[in-house]
Protein backbone atom coordinates (compact mmCIF):
# COMPACT_ATOMS: atom_id res chain seq x y z
CA UNK A 1 0.00 0.00 0.00
CA UNK A 2 2.18 2.59 1.12
CA UNK A 3 6.02 2.43 -0.84
CA UNK A 4 7.64 2.71 2.68
CA UNK A 5 11.09 2.21 1.05
CA UNK A 6 10.68 4.68 -1.78
CA UNK A 7 9.35 7.47 1.60
CA UNK A 8 12.28 6.80 3.26
CA UNK A 9 14.56 7.18 0.20
CA UNK A 10 12.97 10.15 -0.71
CA UNK A 11 13.51 11.53 3.05
CA UNK A 12 17.02 10.70 3.82
CA UNK A 13 17.53 12.36 0.22
CA UNK A 14 16.02 15.62 1.13
CA UNK A 15 17.46 15.69 4.52
CA UNK A 16 20.86 14.86 3.57
CA UNK A 17 20.85 17.22 0.01
CA UNK A 18 18.95 20.33 2.10
CA UNK A 19 21.51 20.10 4.79
CA UNK A 20 24.56 19.79 2.25
CA UNK A 21 23.60 22.83 0.03
CA UNK A 22 22.92 25.17 3.23
CA UNK A 23 26.06 23.60 4.85
CA UNK A 24 27.70 24.61 1.74
CA UNK A 25 26.62 28.24 1.56
CA UNK A 26 27.27 28.91 5.25
CA UNK A 27 30.52 27.54 5.22
CA UNK A 28 31.34 30.04 2.12
CA UNK A 29 29.76 32.70 4.22
CA UNK A 30 31.50 32.36 7.33
CA UNK A 31 34.98 31.69 4.91
CA UNK A 32 34.28 35.03 3.83
CA UNK A 33 33.72 36.54 7.47
CA UNK A 34 37.70 35.92 8.38
CA UNK A 35 39.85 38.82 8.99
CA UNK A 36 42.52 39.87 6.08
CA UNK A 37 41.10 37.62 3.38
CA UNK A 38 43.54 35.82 2.47
CA UNK A 39 43.46 34.56 -1.34
CA UNK A 40 43.29 31.20 -0.35
CA UNK A 41 40.64 31.51 2.90
CA UNK A 42 38.41 33.45 -0.22
CA UNK A 43 39.38 31.07 -3.08
CA UNK A 44 38.12 28.76 -0.54
CA UNK A 45 35.00 30.49 -0.08
CA UNK A 46 34.01 30.74 -3.60
CA UNK A 47 34.72 27.26 -3.92
CA UNK A 48 31.56 26.43 -1.20
CA UNK A 49 30.01 29.24 -3.17
CA UNK A 50 30.58 27.16 -6.74
CA UNK A 51 29.48 23.60 -5.29
CA UNK A 52 26.39 25.08 -3.96
CA UNK A 53 25.40 26.61 -7.15
CA UNK A 54 26.50 23.04 -8.98
CA UNK A 55 23.40 21.46 -6.80
CA UNK A 56 20.86 24.26 -7.56
CA UNK A 57 21.57 23.83 -11.52
CA UNK A 58 21.19 19.96 -10.97
CA UNK A 59 18.01 21.19 -9.09
CA UNK A 60 17.47 22.79 -12.14
CA UNK A 61 18.27 19.79 -14.07
CA UNK A 62 15.89 17.26 -12.53
CA UNK A 63 13.09 20.51 -12.17
CA UNK A 64 12.81 20.76 -16.42
CA UNK A 65 11.84 17.42 -17.53
CA UNK A 66 13.23 17.77 -21.51
CA UNK A 67 16.65 17.28 -19.93
CA UNK A 68 16.19 13.52 -18.59
CA UNK A 69 12.52 12.54 -19.86
CA UNK A 70 13.39 12.05 -23.50
CA UNK B 1 -25.08 22.04 -28.13
CA UNK B 2 -25.23 20.43 -25.10
CA UNK B 3 -21.73 19.43 -24.56
CA UNK B 4 -20.39 21.87 -26.20
CA UNK B 5 -21.80 24.23 -23.47
CA UNK B 6 -20.54 22.30 -20.70
CA UNK B 7 -17.01 22.02 -22.01
CA UNK B 8 -16.69 25.74 -21.71
CA UNK B 9 -17.65 26.02 -18.22
CA UNK B 10 -15.32 23.23 -17.55
CA UNK B 11 -12.55 25.59 -19.17
CA UNK B 12 -13.84 28.77 -17.81
CA UNK B 13 -13.83 27.27 -14.47
CA UNK B 14 -10.56 25.33 -14.58
CA UNK B 15 -8.64 28.14 -15.64
CA UNK B 16 -10.59 30.20 -13.07
CA UNK B 17 -8.97 27.22 -10.69
CA UNK B 18 -5.80 27.66 -11.82
CA UNK B 19 -5.64 30.99 -10.97
CA UNK B 20 -6.54 30.76 -7.40
CA UNK B 21 -3.68 27.58 -7.62
CA UNK B 22 -1.55 30.46 -8.53
CA UNK B 23 -2.26 33.40 -5.61
CA UNK B 24 -2.65 30.37 -3.13
CA UNK B 25 0.94 28.88 -3.86
CA UNK B 26 2.82 32.18 -4.48
CA UNK B 27 3.02 31.82 -0.55
CA UNK B 28 5.24 28.84 -0.57
CA UNK B 29 8.12 30.31 -2.64
CA UNK B 30 7.64 33.60 -1.76
CA UNK B 31 6.73 34.29 2.13
CA UNK B 32 10.23 33.78 3.27
CA UNK B 33 12.20 36.16 1.15
CA UNK B 34 9.40 38.65 1.48
CA UNK B 35 9.39 38.54 5.63
CA UNK B 36 13.33 38.85 5.70
CA UNK B 37 13.07 41.52 3.59
CA UNK B 38 15.66 39.56 0.88
CA UNK B 39 12.96 40.63 -2.10
CA UNK B 40 10.63 43.27 -1.83
CA UNK B 41 7.10 42.13 -2.03
CA UNK B 42 6.19 43.13 -5.45
CA UNK B 43 9.57 42.40 -7.25
CA UNK B 44 8.87 38.60 -5.25
CA UNK B 45 5.65 38.13 -6.76
CA UNK B 46 6.78 39.55 -10.23
CA UNK B 47 9.81 36.89 -10.23
CA UNK B 48 7.19 34.02 -8.88
CA UNK B 49 5.09 35.02 -11.46
CA UNK B 50 8.05 34.69 -14.34
CA UNK B 51 9.11 31.40 -13.23
CA UNK B 52 5.75 29.83 -13.24
CA UNK B 53 5.00 30.79 -16.84
CA UNK B 54 8.27 29.48 -17.74
CA UNK B 55 7.79 26.40 -15.50
CA UNK B 56 3.96 25.72 -16.81
CA UNK B 57 5.70 25.91 -20.80
CA UNK B 58 8.49 23.40 -19.53
CA UNK B 59 6.71 20.94 -18.96
CA UNK B 60 3.60 19.89 -20.58
CA UNK B 61 3.24 15.99 -20.87
CA UNK B 62 0.13 15.51 -18.78
CA UNK B 63 -1.33 12.59 -17.05
CA UNK B 64 -3.96 10.63 -18.84
CA UNK B 65 -6.07 10.13 -15.67
CA UNK B 66 -7.04 13.45 -13.69
CA UNK B 67 -7.33 12.18 -10.25
CA UNK B 68 -4.02 9.59 -10.41
CA UNK B 69 -6.19 6.76 -9.87
CA UNK B 70 -7.85 7.48 -6.98
CA UNK B 71 -11.21 7.61 -9.05
CA UNK B 72 -12.06 4.32 -10.96
CA UNK B 73 -11.60 6.01 -14.56
CA UNK B 74 -11.46 4.68 -18.05
CA UNK B 75 -11.90 1.42 -19.50
CA UNK B 76 -14.01 -0.78 -16.72
CA UNK B 77 -14.24 2.29 -14.62
CA UNK B 78 -17.16 5.17 -14.35
CA UNK B 79 -16.92 8.02 -16.84
CA UNK B 80 -16.08 10.89 -15.73
CA UNK B 81 -18.61 13.21 -17.07
CA UNK B 82 -17.78 17.20 -17.69
CA UNK B 83 -20.36 17.55 -15.46
CA UNK B 84 -18.48 16.25 -12.57
CA UNK B 85 -15.45 17.85 -13.03
CA UNK B 86 -17.34 20.92 -13.61
CA UNK B 87 -18.95 20.56 -10.06
CA UNK B 88 -15.64 19.09 -8.79
CA UNK B 89 -13.75 22.15 -9.69
CA UNK B 90 -16.75 24.14 -7.92
CA UNK B 91 -15.66 22.14 -4.60
CA UNK B 92 -12.11 22.97 -5.03
CA UNK B 93 -12.82 26.86 -6.59
CA UNK B 94 -14.52 27.65 -3.62
CA UNK B 95 -12.55 25.59 -1.18
CA UNK B 96 -9.53 27.09 -2.19
CA UNK B 97 -10.85 31.12 -1.69
CA UNK B 98 -12.38 30.17 1.80
CA UNK B 99 -8.96 28.77 2.61
CA UNK B 100 -7.51 32.25 1.00
CA UNK B 101 -9.86 34.48 3.10
CA UNK B 102 -8.63 32.75 6.14
CA UNK B 103 -5.02 32.98 5.23
CA UNK B 104 -4.20 29.34 5.44
CA UNK B 105 -1.96 27.88 3.22
CA UNK B 106 -3.83 24.48 1.75
CA UNK B 107 -3.00 21.92 -1.04
CA UNK B 108 -4.96 23.12 -4.20
CA UNK B 109 -4.61 19.65 -5.67
CA UNK B 110 -5.96 18.20 -2.73
CA UNK B 111 -9.01 20.50 -2.91
CA UNK B 112 -9.33 19.38 -7.03
CA UNK B 113 -9.37 15.78 -5.66
CA UNK B 114 -11.89 16.65 -3.12
CA UNK B 115 -14.20 18.23 -5.39
CA UNK B 116 -13.96 15.46 -7.85
CA UNK B 117 -14.05 12.60 -4.90
CA UNK B 118 -17.43 14.18 -4.28
CA UNK B 119 -18.70 14.42 -7.24
CA UNK B 120 -17.91 11.30 -8.28
CA UNK B 121 -19.15 9.69 -5.26
CA UNK B 122 -22.99 11.47 -6.01
CA UNK B 123 -22.42 11.05 -9.79
CA UNK B 124 -21.36 7.15 -10.07
CA UNK B 125 -22.07 5.95 -6.52
CA UNK B 126 -19.39 4.46 -3.43
CA UNK B 127 -17.44 2.20 -5.52
CA UNK B 128 -16.12 4.81 -8.22
CA UNK B 129 -13.73 5.98 -5.63
CA UNK B 130 -10.57 3.84 -4.57
CA UNK B 131 -9.94 4.88 -0.88
CA UNK B 132 -6.81 2.38 -0.56
CA UNK B 133 -5.17 4.93 -3.50
CA UNK B 134 -6.75 7.84 -1.73
CA UNK B 135 -5.40 6.63 1.86
CA UNK B 136 -1.94 6.06 0.34
CA UNK B 137 -1.71 8.85 -2.05
CA UNK B 138 -3.17 11.62 -0.04
CA UNK B 139 -4.07 11.18 4.03
CA UNK B 140 -0.72 9.48 4.49
CA UNK B 141 1.66 11.68 2.54
CA UNK B 142 -0.11 14.79 3.97
CA UNK B 143 1.03 13.21 7.28
CA UNK B 144 4.49 12.46 6.46
CA UNK B 145 5.32 15.63 4.18
CA UNK B 146 6.08 18.58 7.27
CA UNK B 147 7.30 15.90 9.19
CA UNK B 148 10.38 15.57 6.30
CA UNK B 149 10.33 18.94 6.07
CA UNK B 150 10.28 20.01 9.33
CA UNK B 151 13.34 17.61 9.96
CA UNK B 152 15.37 18.82 6.97
CA UNK B 153 14.24 22.32 7.87
CA UNK B 154 15.51 21.86 11.54
CA UNK B 155 18.60 20.38 11.02
CA UNK B 156 19.78 22.76 7.80
CA UNK B 157 18.89 25.90 10.20
CA UNK B 158 20.76 24.60 13.05
CA UNK B 159 23.82 23.74 10.80
CA UNK B 160 23.29 27.22 9.06
CA UNK B 161 23.72 29.26 12.78
CA UNK B 162 26.53 26.20 13.92
CA UNK B 163 28.58 27.37 10.77
CA UNK B 164 28.19 30.69 10.59
CA UNK B 165 28.59 31.27 14.71
CA UNK B 166 30.91 33.89 15.61
CA UNK B 167 30.54 34.50 19.29
CA UNK B 168 32.54 37.85 19.05
CA UNK B 169 33.22 39.68 15.72
CA UNK B 170 30.18 40.66 13.59
CA UNK B 171 28.89 37.19 11.79
CA UNK B 172 27.71 37.93 7.84
CA UNK B 173 24.21 36.35 8.09
CA UNK B 174 22.72 38.97 5.90
CA UNK B 175 24.36 36.94 2.81
CA UNK B 176 22.31 34.39 3.37
CA UNK B 177 19.60 36.83 2.10
CA UNK B 178 21.42 36.10 -1.59
CA UNK B 179 21.17 32.69 -1.31
CA UNK B 180 17.18 33.25 -0.35
CA UNK B 181 16.33 34.34 -3.92
CA UNK B 182 17.81 31.43 -5.42
CA UNK B 183 16.06 28.34 -3.14
CA UNK B 184 12.87 30.34 -3.23
CA UNK B 185 13.84 30.88 -7.02
CA UNK B 186 13.61 27.20 -7.29
CA UNK B 187 10.75 26.50 -5.54
CA UNK B 188 8.73 28.91 -7.84
CA UNK B 189 10.06 26.97 -10.98
CA UNK B 190 9.31 23.60 -9.27
CA UNK B 191 5.52 24.76 -8.55
CA UNK B 192 5.44 26.18 -12.00
CA UNK B 193 6.07 22.92 -14.06
CA UNK B 194 3.96 21.09 -11.41
CA UNK B 195 0.83 22.89 -11.00
CA UNK B 196 0.24 24.55 -14.30
CA UNK B 197 -0.12 20.76 -15.47
CA UNK B 198 -2.56 19.30 -13.55
CA UNK B 199 -5.10 22.36 -14.81
CA UNK B 200 -4.04 21.28 -18.55
CA UNK B 201 -4.39 17.95 -17.83
CA UNK B 202 -8.32 18.91 -16.76
CA UNK B 203 -9.41 21.09 -19.70
CA UNK B 204 -7.93 18.23 -22.09
CA UNK B 205 -9.59 15.52 -20.40
CA UNK B 206 -12.44 17.81 -20.69
CA UNK B 207 -12.32 18.92 -24.23
CA UNK B 208 -11.29 14.54 -24.72
CA UNK B 209 -15.11 13.63 -22.58
CA UNK B 210 -16.71 16.33 -25.12
CA UNK B 211 -15.39 14.45 -28.50
CA UNK B 212 -13.30 17.62 -29.45
CA UNK B 213 -9.71 15.58 -29.59
CA UNK B 214 -8.69 12.18 -29.50
CA UNK B 215 -7.82 10.05 -26.88
CA UNK B 216 -4.85 10.09 -25.03
CA UNK B 217 -3.80 13.48 -26.95
CA UNK B 218 -1.88 16.34 -25.27
CA UNK B 219 -2.87 19.06 -25.27
CA UNK B 220 -3.26 21.88 -27.74
CA UNK B 221 -0.63 24.81 -27.66
CA UNK B 222 -4.14 27.47 -26.93
CA UNK B 223 -4.63 25.46 -23.85
CA UNK B 224 -0.78 25.42 -22.75
CA UNK B 225 -0.58 29.32 -22.72
CA UNK B 226 -4.31 30.19 -21.38
CA UNK B 227 -3.49 27.89 -18.19
CA UNK B 228 0.37 29.49 -18.30
CA UNK B 229 -0.87 32.82 -18.24
CA UNK B 230 -3.59 32.46 -15.97
CA UNK B 231 -0.88 30.29 -13.24
CA UNK B 232 1.24 33.39 -13.94
CA UNK B 233 -1.10 36.14 -13.34
CA UNK B 234 -2.71 34.69 -10.14
CA UNK B 235 1.02 34.57 -8.56
CA UNK B 236 1.34 37.64 -9.74
CA UNK B 237 -1.63 38.64 -7.71
CA UNK B 238 -0.03 37.52 -4.81
CA UNK B 239 -1.87 35.82 -1.95
CA UNK B 240 -0.94 38.60 0.57
CA UNK B 241 -2.94 36.53 3.15
CA UNK B 242 -1.55 33.24 2.95
CA UNK B 243 2.46 35.28 2.63
CA UNK B 244 1.66 37.00 5.86
CA UNK B 245 0.96 33.72 7.69
CA UNK B 246 3.84 31.77 6.37
CA UNK B 247 5.87 34.81 6.31
CA UNK B 248 5.37 35.73 9.84
CA UNK B 249 2.52 34.09 11.21
CA UNK B 250 3.92 31.10 11.53
CA UNK B 251 7.11 32.11 13.39
CA UNK B 252 9.04 35.17 13.25
CA UNK B 253 11.52 34.47 9.90
CA UNK B 254 14.59 35.62 9.98
CA UNK B 255 17.33 35.42 6.60
CA UNK B 256 18.73 31.99 7.97
CA UNK B 257 16.13 30.31 8.66
CA UNK B 258 14.16 31.55 5.26
CA UNK B 259 17.53 29.96 3.31
CA UNK B 260 17.37 26.91 4.98
CA UNK B 261 13.78 26.65 4.98
CA UNK B 262 13.50 27.06 1.02
CA UNK B 263 16.32 25.06 0.48
CA UNK B 264 14.78 21.94 2.48
CA UNK B 265 11.33 22.78 0.76
CA UNK B 266 13.28 22.87 -2.69
CA UNK B 267 15.31 19.93 -2.04
CA UNK B 268 12.19 17.75 -0.83
CA UNK B 269 10.00 19.00 -3.30
CA UNK B 270 12.48 17.63 -5.83
CA UNK B 271 13.38 14.75 -4.07
CA UNK B 272 9.58 13.50 -3.65
CA UNK B 273 8.51 14.38 -7.47
CA UNK B 274 11.67 12.48 -8.74
CA UNK B 275 12.10 8.95 -6.33
CA UNK B 276 8.14 8.29 -6.75
CA UNK B 277 6.74 9.20 -3.61
CA UNK B 278 4.86 12.52 -4.39
CA UNK B 279 4.40 15.15 -1.60
CA UNK B 280 2.06 18.01 -1.62
CA UNK B 281 4.34 21.94 -2.02
CA UNK B 282 2.15 23.49 0.28
CA UNK B 283 3.04 21.26 2.63
CA UNK B 284 6.15 21.00 2.52
CA UNK B 285 6.64 24.52 2.34
CA UNK B 286 4.85 25.30 5.65
CA UNK B 287 6.70 21.94 7.44
CA UNK B 288 10.22 23.71 6.65
CA UNK B 289 9.21 26.34 7.67
CA UNK B 290 8.55 25.42 10.81
CA UNK B 291 11.24 23.20 11.64
CA UNK B 292 13.29 26.64 10.60
CA UNK B 293 11.17 27.81 13.53
CA UNK B 294 12.30 25.49 15.81
CA UNK B 295 15.66 25.08 14.59
CA UNK B 296 16.80 29.32 16.00
CA UNK B 297 17.60 29.13 19.38
CA UNK B 298 15.01 31.53 20.95
CA UNK B 299 12.70 31.61 17.99
CA UNK B 300 9.27 30.68 18.97
CA UNK B 301 6.49 28.89 16.73
CA UNK B 302 3.09 30.22 17.00
CA UNK B 303 1.72 26.86 17.66
CA UNK B 304 -1.80 28.14 17.13
CA UNK B 305 -1.36 28.95 13.62
CA UNK B 306 0.36 26.13 12.71
CA UNK B 307 -2.63 23.82 14.80
CA UNK B 308 -5.45 26.24 12.37
CA UNK B 309 -2.90 24.86 9.10
CA UNK B 310 -2.27 21.57 10.03
CA UNK B 311 -6.53 21.64 10.77
CA UNK B 312 -7.02 22.96 7.17
CA UNK B 313 -4.86 20.10 5.58
CA UNK B 314 -7.24 17.45 6.92
CA UNK B 315 -10.67 19.50 5.84
CA UNK B 316 -9.83 20.54 2.44
CA UNK B 317 -10.50 17.02 1.14
CA UNK B 318 -13.75 16.41 2.89
CA UNK B 319 -14.72 20.22 2.35
CA UNK B 320 -14.19 20.09 -1.23
CA UNK B 321 -15.66 16.99 -1.57
CA UNK B 322 -18.61 18.13 0.22
CA UNK B 323 -19.27 21.05 -2.04
CA UNK B 324 -18.30 18.85 -5.51
CA UNK B 325 -21.14 16.41 -3.94
CA UNK B 326 -23.68 18.96 -3.87
CA UNK B 327 -22.70 20.89 -6.89
CA UNK B 328 -22.92 17.24 -8.60
CA UNK B 329 -26.34 17.01 -7.06
CA UNK B 330 -27.17 20.17 -8.14
CA UNK B 331 -25.81 19.64 -11.84
CA UNK B 332 -27.79 16.32 -12.18
CA UNK B 333 -30.63 18.42 -12.53
CA UNK B 334 -28.86 18.97 -16.80
CA UNK B 335 -28.43 22.06 -18.02
CA UNK B 336 -30.73 24.23 -15.61
CA UNK B 337 -28.72 22.28 -12.69
CA UNK B 338 -25.50 23.52 -14.60
CA UNK B 339 -26.77 27.10 -15.08
CA UNK B 340 -27.69 27.27 -11.35
CA UNK B 341 -24.29 25.72 -10.31
CA UNK B 342 -22.48 28.42 -12.23
CA UNK B 343 -24.51 31.42 -10.70
CA UNK B 344 -24.43 30.12 -7.43
CA UNK B 345 -20.87 29.16 -7.63
CA UNK B 346 -20.52 33.19 -9.02
CA UNK B 347 -22.70 34.51 -5.91
CA UNK B 348 -20.07 32.66 -3.59
CA UNK B 349 -16.82 33.82 -5.01
CA UNK B 350 -17.91 37.64 -4.97
CA UNK B 351 -18.84 37.10 -1.65
CA UNK B 352 -15.86 35.74 -0.33
CA UNK B 353 -14.43 38.96 -2.50
CA UNK B 354 -16.74 41.11 -1.21
CA UNK B 355 -15.88 40.07 2.75
CA UNK B 356 -11.82 40.00 1.40
CA UNK B 357 -12.01 43.52 0.77
CA UNK B 358 -13.49 44.67 3.91
CA UNK B 359 -10.49 43.74 5.92
CA UNK B 360 -7.71 44.66 3.09
CA UNK B 361 -4.96 42.56 4.91
CA UNK B 362 -3.20 42.11 1.31
CA UNK B 363 -1.62 45.19 0.94
CA UNK B 364 1.75 44.66 -0.34
CA UNK B 365 2.75 48.53 0.93
CA UNK B 366 1.45 47.85 4.27
CA UNK B 367 3.42 44.12 4.17
CA UNK B 368 6.66 46.20 2.90
CA UNK B 369 6.42 48.39 6.66
CA UNK B 370 5.75 45.46 8.85
CA UNK B 371 9.19 44.13 7.27
CA UNK B 372 11.00 47.76 7.20
CA UNK B 373 9.96 47.34 11.46
CA UNK B 374 10.85 43.95 11.70
CA UNK B 375 14.74 44.52 10.68
CA UNK B 376 15.28 46.95 13.52
CA UNK B 377 12.96 46.21 16.08
CA UNK B 378 12.93 44.59 19.12
CA UNK B 379 9.40 42.65 19.23
CA UNK B 380 7.79 45.01 21.72
CA UNK B 381 8.87 47.91 19.72
CA UNK B 382 7.36 46.29 17.02
CA UNK B 383 3.74 45.22 19.10
CA UNK B 384 3.65 48.62 20.27
CA UNK B 385 4.62 50.00 16.68
CA UNK B 386 1.87 48.42 15.20
CA UNK B 387 -1.03 49.04 17.87
CA UNK B 388 -0.16 52.85 17.24
CA UNK B 389 -0.48 52.75 13.23
CA UNK B 390 -3.44 50.67 14.01
CA UNK B 391 -5.18 53.42 16.17
CA UNK B 392 -4.09 55.94 14.21
CA UNK B 393 -5.92 54.61 11.03
CA UNK B 394 -8.70 53.98 13.70
CA UNK B 395 -9.06 58.00 14.58
CA UNK B 396 -8.66 58.30 10.59
CA UNK B 397 -11.10 56.25 9.65
CA UNK B 398 -13.91 58.07 12.35
CA UNK B 399 -13.36 61.58 11.48
CA UNK B 400 -13.52 60.75 7.81
CA UNK B 401 -17.05 58.09 8.57
CA UNK B 402 -18.07 60.70 10.94
CA UNK B 403 -20.80 62.72 8.97
CA UNK B 404 -22.30 64.60 11.63
CA UNK B 405 -19.53 67.00 13.03
CA UNK B 406 -17.86 68.16 9.81
CA UNK B 407 -17.14 71.25 12.48
CA UNK B 408 -15.03 68.83 15.04
CA UNK B 409 -13.17 67.59 12.10
CA UNK B 410 -11.74 70.42 10.97
CA UNK B 411 -10.65 71.87 15.14
CA UNK B 412 -8.92 68.51 15.43
CA UNK B 413 -7.28 69.04 11.79
CA UNK B 414 -5.71 72.38 12.91
CA UNK B 415 -5.21 71.22 16.85
CA UNK B 416 -2.64 69.30 15.01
Amino acid sequence: MIDWISFILVAVVSIGASAAIVALFAAGLRLLAVEGRRAIIRSGAYACFAVAALGVLFGIYLIIPVFHAG
Amino acid sequence: MDLTFIVVLVIVLAIFFDFTNGFHDTANAMATPIATGALRPRVAVTVAAVLNLVGAFLSTTVASTISGGIIHEGPGGVDITPAMIFAGLIGAVIWNLITWLRGLPSSSSHALFGGLIGAALVGAGTNSVDFGVLLSKVVIPAVLAPLVAGVAGFIATRLAYRITRRPVEKNHRTGFRVGQIFTSSMVALAHGTNDAQKTMGVITLALIAGGFLQTGSQPPVWVIVVCACAIAAGTYTGGWRIIQTMGGGITDIKATQGFAAEASTAATVLASSHLGFALSTTQVASGSIIGAGLGRRGGAIQWGTAGKIVIAWFITLPAAAAIGALCELVARLGNVGLIIDAVLGLAVILTIFIVSRRSPAEQSNALEVDVALNSVMTRQERRAAAKKRSDAILATRRQLSDESSLFGYGQQEEAR
